[in-house]
């Protein structure tokens, strides 16, 4: 059996009017209670898209991809008792209605896709018709304290690619992904790595991450050539994105059209998998390639210029994440 | 039909942990938080005891992950400090899978999740799906010590296609099976498979699985 992705919404923080997304509202106030608001909004966007029935859309299984999942929370009780993360989870799956089984999985930056990964597999094997995927990081200090301390964030803005990057900027995002046995864009396949030298640096090994992109091409069955789009990692971090760019070069002769959202929407960690998803493929509904915004000057180490292109001829994607710890994932989708 | 390995049991005190693993692995593992460590000990421990193959899936779970050191971190940060790098990689509970490849385990694919009490026959589901592109798959649940005096957990076993210890199937109907938890499932597999007698049926939610002594 085949997966596909059946329909996306995602809640961002890019600028009002510049990608297809729902606004968050404002950080502050009780984190639970805009936590809430926010799923709620995106449950209402998504379901609104997701042609399922009532009772298909209650029985649906919920993971949920996410590495802080409600530390901003906690943060404001700092000797509180820490509540088991699935609590988290169980109460975004009743903000969607649904009451199937829920899983949280965290593999840091990669985890919504990871999430995507294991609900692939469930409907691959008949154990479900539908999946929901969701990924979801909201504001908290940990995070950007923690990768701060790091030395990972650039102290103006993301610039993907762009010769004068200097680092990361952290976004939150919440995003969500049916997954499901019928759809507009088919999963080719979805390949993983783990790069072992990567535990602190984000996957700075090129030979690892043309390895998944390869793995990914190879499942599904395409040839190089016949990619008509890159969705980027390109965070804006000097050594992550340019080790990408020599991972794409080594396959890619001529690299296709590119694109990355974390300049539009800052690196969404755990989430980056559905939000970026739902931001590429609204964009490629609409025909668009979006901008790559962050993106100005190109840098000759790199070789790659992202920008905006006709998106109405893409119907091959693969789409690139990496992540804090080497984990690497390269997804291939087929528009059907 | 899959087939599982004797679970590995690690129950280990609070004291012991560093020791353990500096015993283990020759020197102390770098960079690792005590989940981490606490992951690693077990996981490895379960690999040494099955002839090693080209490809390993990682995939495993606990109620509460790097609880000491995302409470440190908590701290840290309500205390308006800068979150101390080592705290801040302690939290990741999924860095458990990269210390394992850098140990030289062929690791394909890595998820470490959160699961409703009784959601354990996802890992087996998942397990077997993954068998697809994975010779093994290593399934573990772990939990760290929550109470001065109680162990640290790391519970671990090897799912395959190969015949091993046991062999296991999903049941269509949980009815009469013994009810089991993430937390003691393997457990009670181990129990049982001290004096295997009729085959044990463990249920988990709405869902079912069968073991039978295997070989």
């Amino acid at each position: 059996m085949a997966s596909f992705v059946r329909a996306t919404a995602v809640a961002s923080a890019a600028a009002p009017g510049t990608m297809p997304d729902l606004p968050l509202p404002p950080p502050g106030g009780d984190w639970m209670a805009r936590a809430d608001a926010i799923a709620g909004r995106v449950a209402a966007a998504l379901k609104a898209k997701a042609e399922l029935g009532d009772a298909e859309w209650r029985r649906l299984p919920c993971l949920v991809g996410s590495s802080s999942h409600f530390i901003g929370a906690r943060e404001a009780q700092a000797d509180a008792a820490l509540e088991p993360p699935i609590e988290f989870a169980d109460r975004l799956a009743r903000q969607f209605g649904v009451s199937g089984p829920v899983m949280v999985v965290n593999t840091a930056c990669t985890s919504g896709l990871t999430a995507l990964g294991l609900a692939r597999d469930m409907i691959d094997a008949g154990a479900c018709p539908h999946a929901l995927v969701l990924g979801v990081e909201l504001a908290n200090r940990l995070s950007t304290a923690g990768f701060g301390a790091l030395g990972l964030l650039s102290a103006t803005k993301a610039r993907p690619c762009d010769l004068e990057r200097d680092g990361l900027v952290l976004g939150e995002a919440f995003g969500a992904t049916l997954v499901s046995t019928s759809g507009p864009w088919r999963i080719a396949a979805l390949a993983s790595q783990i790069d072992a030298s990567g535990f602190a640096a984000p996957a700075p090994n090129e030979a690892i991450i043309a390895r998944a992109m390869r793995a990914a091409l190879s499942a599904a069955g395409w040839p190089a050539s016949s990619v008509d789009l890159i969705k980027l990692q390109a965070g804006g971090s000097p050594a992550g994105d340019l080790a990408e760019a020599r991972a794409v070069r080594g396959i890619f002769s001529a690299p296709p059209r590119l694109v990355s959202f974390k300049g539009a929407i800052g690196h969404t960690l755990g989430a980056s998998g559905p939000a970026e998803l739902s931001l590429l493929l609204a964009a490629l509904a609409r025909g668009q390639v979006p901008p790559t915004e962050g993106f100005a000057q190109s840098d000759p180490e790199l070789g790659l210029e992202p920008r905006a292109a006709d998106g109405g001829a893409v119907r091959r994607v693969l789409f690139n994440l990496a992540g804090f710890g080497g984990h690497i994932a390269s997804l291939a989708l087929a528009r059907e | 039909m899959i087939h599982l390995s004797a679970p590995t049991l690690a129950r280990i005190s609070t004291a012991e942990l560093a020791p353990r693993a500096r015993e283990q692995f020759g020197g102390d593992v770098r960079r690792a938080g005590t989940f981490a460590q606490l992951c690693l000990l077990g996981a490895q421990a379960c690999l040494d005891g099955m002839p090693r193959r080209s490809s390993l899936g990682i995939l495993w779970g606990s109620t509460y992950g790097a609880r000491e050191a995302a409470r440190a971190a908590i701290r840290e940060v309500a205390d308006g400090e800068l979150v101390m790098p080592f705290t801040m990689i302690g939290t990741l509970p999924h860095l458990a899978a990269t210390l394992l490849a850098q140990q030289g385990a062929p690791v394909m694919r890595a998820a470490f999740v959160h699961l409703q009490p009784a959601g354990w026959p996802w890992l087996l589901s998942l397990a077997r799906a993954w068998l697809a592109g994975c010779e093994q798959v290593l399934l573990g649940w772990v939990e760290e010590s929550a109470a001065a005096g109680e162990p640290h957990r790391s519970d671990w076993c090897v799912v395959q296609r190969e015949p091993a210890a046991v062999s296991c199937q999903a049941l269509g109907n949980p009815r009469g099976a013994l009810p089991a938890t993430n937390a003691d499932w393997l457990a009670q597999m181990g129990a049982w498979l001290a004096a295997p007698r009729a085959p044990l049926a463990l249920r988990g939610g709405s869902e079912a699985w069968r073991f039978a002594a295997g070989r």
